[in-house]
């Protein structure tokens, strides 16, 4: 569904070039839910940026639903951006004079969808996310967790092709990450892909599939995360039980 | 558009958008009741005297020797201004129009000292008064020669003839004003005055009263010791005539000096002086206001996108374009705008009231209000266009910056 | 801790000074407009001779028609008769009493070349310039004999004197005046009223006339009266004695009463003399004798023309819209800096504090914004003074008052305006800001 080939971002100063990315490739398949690690300064953000059209890059290609992305113009990445990704951002970036359902909304704008369906997708997300009831507070009401979850269900409302997650947990206590965690799971097993971008290793453990980043480059791609491993071992554990009886 | 969105958000965080439609509504009642102002001064201004103003002069004589003798200087002078080459014609009189000072009596159409009369400017003019100013003669005829009379200062009698604008015959006659002619009036309660002819139009000294379309000539030659000598011209040659005209009358006479010679134009620049040094200040005023208030529109407005880097980051990540985050603030600014020209209104419209009951202005054409709403609503888009270029051009990285 | 607001204030204006500058601009531009406008109306109505001002009264006696209201729809007809004004002056009960009237006469220079010019001329009486406290620079008033002998002298102005006779003590010269010799017995000082309150019937704002002579020669030699004349009733004859025994009002009558028992004596003595007059067959209105001390008599007559009244209106709403704007500069500039309200309020600083604060730096700003805004109301007043010419070229200059009047609604203004950033700025949570999002 999505796929990278050799995606390289140079910065360029009148003093100083700077490679964020070199040569990284990366497939992505629907259905998967992959975590994108790397220490700080690594790249992991200029990755998080170009894989979500919110930069542009200096040189390779990308194509999304075989659909060349690379170089498209400022109206046509945004209705990408509208229509098939769907952001989650560490510091949930709610905008705050909005009530829950005014943010849910504000993509669905973008969209040009007509009031009624708008309002039956937000009820919907909001449903899923299990804040319906509190549609008309504002994101001051809310405990992070809670933000963190409308900040989800914004994403969902538009029905993406994949999510884009920049360190979902970074901003909530231990508790909170788990149940925002358990929704994101929840989300990739109803069959939404999902991309998400950590440094917490534990995080990364729990999607299917992990790239790590060094120096800009890919340094593990495709290797299968220690809890994918389990799951094949526990399946072939089972196939083998079946077989034997 | 995202009209109720944008409203709410606005609603929870007004001080911005309150100090902006305050502001607009204040300059527009500002702005609307002083152009009202100059028009209604415009107004004024543009009225015509009735006279040929730009080929008429003006300049006074004074005597003071022991010996001055002023009927035949009078009759010297006249004969003298009326055959020099280029004058059309000249009288002596004691004002003209928008001069500032003059004569003023009421007139009774009944007589006797309770009837109340109508009050008019007079003037003494001659058989030549109408050819002078270059009045309009309605109906009925002109003085002759013989009904010119010689008046002393303390003297009160009142020639038996008279003429009269038609603006005096419709304040004497409002029933009839055509029948003027030919009927009788009285000066000074029971001096009977014969009205033998009507004129189009002639102005009273005085531009701010509102009699000053009422206007009587009396066929009198003055012999107050001073006076004043109008002088109509030719078409364009009022300047060249007029310093040889006072160094003639200068020469002709010792006995008496003359001074303050003035054109018709120069006359008429000094009587509405005030109104337009009124207008030029309120001029000068609106575009200082309105200047005013458009960089505070693009003061507030960048500081209000300054506050909101972040929300345009998110808006752009999540699909906004960079012509919908212009759409976006512009629709903001739309809406304050709005509430700011609907309170103006108010304001505008209070404002005229209290100046009416207070200074007597005019009240607002009401075509004044929603022209100055709509202008003021483009001024404050212009105004937020270019913090809201700034703001369309934040980047959508923005949005996963950690700081 | 005054000092040390003063610099935090003094810092905070210099770190942005493109936005001190807005704001400095905006203020400014509100006071330069209203001062303009309230100099204008300060000087239109200001007090010409304060240190007299409450005992010297205008005399109005109402003999005017009672089928009619008087000139110009006022209610109290504003010049005397002959006949009264020379009854009060005859009278003479008040301390000091004038009848005058104003004329023009014909001045012929001595030389054979001088051409004669015009004067602007005041009759009046011996009274006159002790009571309004004229100074001379050469010489004095005449007294009161030579009103009663009809003594031909005459006292000049400054400016006169300096164009006829080079300025030198002309006491005891010979002036000719429409053919006949008077003698110059004083020479007065620079003598500016504004209004010229003495005349108001004929231009509150008018330059002061040019020489004086006595009222009674003017009478006796019949000479030209300028200035507005105006009868109700028919004279009764003609020619000038007539004139004189006529219901015409031509006269401006002054009184000096140094107390309020000698004001109430007067009245007693006016009210007593209409009677009289009213069982002769005079004054058909009720009794309505006026007494108006010089601030009274200006406000009666309007003197602070409706026009000036309306620019100061409008002016003022134009600072308020200055202030508005304030406002918004002030409260960007505050919240903008929420990081350092934030640090001082976690290392201990009190909200009342970061209050004061703010005030003494929104004062500064007012104070700056008072003193260009003094600069833009002195070339306001030029632009009035060009726009209106002759009209009040005596008029437009600010005094000590009107620079205090200045910077103090400057002042004001700015901490009006820093009021609800200011108590914005100081709700800051502690150390709220410090933390990156």
């Amino acid at each position: 569904m999505l796929s990278m080939q050799n995606i390289s971002m140079v910065y360029r100063t009148d003093l100083v070039e700077t490679h964020a990315l070199r040569e990284f490739s990366l497939e992505v398949e629907e259905g998967d839910f992959i975590s994108v690690t790397g220490p700080s300064g690594s790249g992991k953000t200029t990755f998080l940026n170009i894989a979500g059209l919110l930069e542009r890059f200096t040189g390779g290609r990308y194509e999304l639903d075989g659909r060349d992305v690379s170089a498209l113009s400022d109206a046509e990445s945004s209705a990408v951006r509208n229509q098939k990704i769907g952001f989650i951002f560490q510091s949930f970036n709610l905008i705050p004079d909005l009530n829950l359902f005014d943010n849910v909304d504000v993509p669905l704008r973008y969209r040009g969808f007509k009031a009624a369906e708008r309002k039956r997708r937000i009820e919907k997300v909001l449903e899923m996310v299990g804040l319906a009831s509190r549609m008309k507070h504002l994101p001051s009401q809310l405990s992070g967790g809670q933000q963190q979850r409308v900040a989800i269900a914004r994403a969902l409302a538009g029905e993406p092709r994949f999510l884009l997650a920049d360190e979902p947990t970074g901003n909530l206590d231990s508790h909170m990450a788990m149940s925002v965690m358990e929704l994101i799971a929840e989300i990739n097993r109803n069959g939404t892909t999902i991309i998400m971008v950590t440094h917490d290793p534990s995080l990364a453990e729990m999607a299917n599939r992990n790239v790590h980043i060094l120096d800009g480059r890919v340094s593990d791609n495709g290797a299968d995360t220690q809890m994918a491993k389990q799951m094949v071992e526990q399946m072939a554990a089972q196939m083998a039980n079946a077989a034997t009886g | 558009m995202e009209i109720g969105p944008i409203w709410r958000a606005m609603m929870r965080n007004k001080t911005g958008a309150i100090l902006i439609a305050l502001q607009i509504a204040v300059t527009m009642a500002i702005m609307v009741n002083a152009i009202s102002i100059m028009q209604e001064r415009t107004r004024v201004m543009s009225r015509s005297t009735g006279i040929d103003e730009h080929n008429i002069f003006h300049i006074a004589s004074i005597g003071f020797a022991e010996d001055f003798n002023e009927r035949v200087t009078i009759e010297e002078d006249l004969a003298a201004l009326r055959g020099m080459p280029g004058v059309v014609n000249a009288i002596q009189s004691n004002s003209l129009p928008l001069s500032g000072g003059g004569w003023s009596m009421g007139f009774q159409t009944e007589p006797g000292a309770e009837i109340d009369g109508t009050s008019a400017a007079v003037y003494f003019v001659d058989e030549h008064g109408l050819d002078t100013f270059g009045l309009n003669l309605l109906a009925g005829e002109n003085f002759s020669q013989t009904d010119i009379a010689w008046r002393e200062r303390s003297a009160t009698d009142w020639p038996d003839k008279t003429l009269v604008t038609r603006a005096m015959a419709e304040a004497l006659y409002p029933d009839d004003p055509d029948g003027a002619l030919g009927k009788t009036i009285y000066v000074i309660d029971d001096d009977p005055v014969t009205i033998i002819g009507i004129i189009e139009q002639m102005q009273a000294p005085w531009n701010g009263w509102d009699g000053v379309e009422r206007v009587v000539l009396t066929p009198t030659h003055t012999l107050f010791g001073s006076t004043r000598y109008i002088i109509r011209t030719e078409p364009g040659m009022r300047d060249e005539i007029m310093p040889q005209v006072e160094e003639l009358l200068a020469e002709r006479n010792k006995d008496r000096i003359v001074r303050s010679m003035r054109s018709m134009d120069e006359t008429r620049e000094r009587s509405y002086r005030a109104d337009s040094s009124m207008i030029k200040m309120l001029t000068f005023t609106i575009v200082l206001l309105v200047a005013i208030t458009a960089l505070g529109i693009v003061g507030l407005a960048s500081f209000s996108v300054n506050r909101r880097t972040r929300q345009i980051g998110t808006r752009r990540a999540l699909g906004a374009s960079k012509a919908a985050i212009l759409r976006y603030f512009m629709t903001e600014n739309f809406l304050i705008s709005l509430v700011g020209v609907l309170v103006g209104a108010g304001l505008t419209v209070g404002l005229n009231m209290f100046m009416v009951e207070t200074f007597s202005l005019t009240r607002i054409s009401w075509y004044l209000v929603p022209a100055a709403m709509l202008i003021l609503c483009i001024v404050g888009q212009i105004a937020v266009f270019q913090p809201a270029r700034r703001a369309s051009s934040v980047p959508p990285a923005v949005a996963t910056r950690t700081v | 801790m005054f000092s040390y607001y003063l610099k935090l204030g003094w810092l905070s204006i210099r770190r942005n000074p493109f936005l001190s500058a807005l704001m400095i601009a905006a203020i400014a531009v509100g006071i330069g407009a209203s001062m303009t406008t309230i100099t204008v109306n300060y000087l239109m109505s200001s007090n010409p001779i304060p240190q007299k001002s409450g005992s010297l009264f205008y005399v109005q006696l109402d003999s005017w028609d009672p089928n009619d209201q008087g000139d110009d729809g006022f209610d109290l007809i504003d010049q005397l008769t002959y006949l009264d004004a020379m009854a009060l002056m005859k009278a003479g009960k008040a301390y000091r009493q004038i009848a005058s009237n104003r004329s023009g006469l014909v001045l012929e220079p001595q030389g054979e070349d001088e051409r004669p010019f015009s004067v602007d001329t005041r009759n009046t009486w011996a009274d006159f310039f002790p009571m309004f406290d004229l100074r001379f620079q050469y010489g004095s008033g005449w007294d009161g004999s030579a009103d009663r002998n009809l003594e031909k002298v005459v006292v000049l102005s400054k400016e006169i004197n300096e164009k006829v006779f080079g300025g030198e003590d002309s006491v005891g010269r010979n002036l000719r005046l429409n053919g006949m010799d008077f003698r110059v017995v004083g020479v007065l000082d620079t003598f500016l009223p504004v209004p010229k309150f003495y005349d108001i019937t004929n231009g509150a704002f008018n330059d002061p006339e040019e020489i004086y002579i006595p009222f009674n020669i003017a009478v006796e030699y019949e000479l030209p009266r300028n200035g507005n004349t105006s009868c109700w009733k028919p004279t009764d004859g003609d020619g000038f004695e007539a004139f004189l025994n006529s219901e015409c009002v031509w006269i401006q009558f002054w009184a000096e009463l140094r107390s309020e028992q000698e004001k109430q004596e007067y009245m007693a003595f006016l009210d007593a003399y209409v009677e009289q007059q009213k069982e002769l067959g005079r004054f058909p209105k009720p009794l309505n004798n006026q007494l108006s001390d010089v601030m009274e008599f200006m406000e009666s007559q309007e003197v602070v023309e409706d026009d000036a009244q309306v620019m100061l209106g409008l002016s003022l709403m134009f600072l308020a819209v200055c202030l508005l704007n304030t406002i918004g500069l002030l409260l960007a500039k505050f919240l903008g800096k929420s990081g350092d309200i934030g640090l001082r309020r976690a290392l201990g600083a009190s909200r009342s504090s970061l209050f004061i604060q703010h005030m003494i730096e929104s004062a500064m700003i007012g104070l700056g914004g008072g003193i260009v805004g003094l600069g833009l109301a002195w070339l306001g007043l030029r632009g009035i003074e060009m726009l209106f010419g002759d009209y009040i070229e005596n008029m437009v200059g600010m005094d000590w008052v009107m620079v205090l009047t200045a910077v103090g609604l400057a002042i004001m203004s700015a901490l009006l305006a820093g009021l609800y950033p200011t108590w914005r700025a100081s709700r800051i949570a502690p150390a709220s800001q410090l933390k990156t999002q």
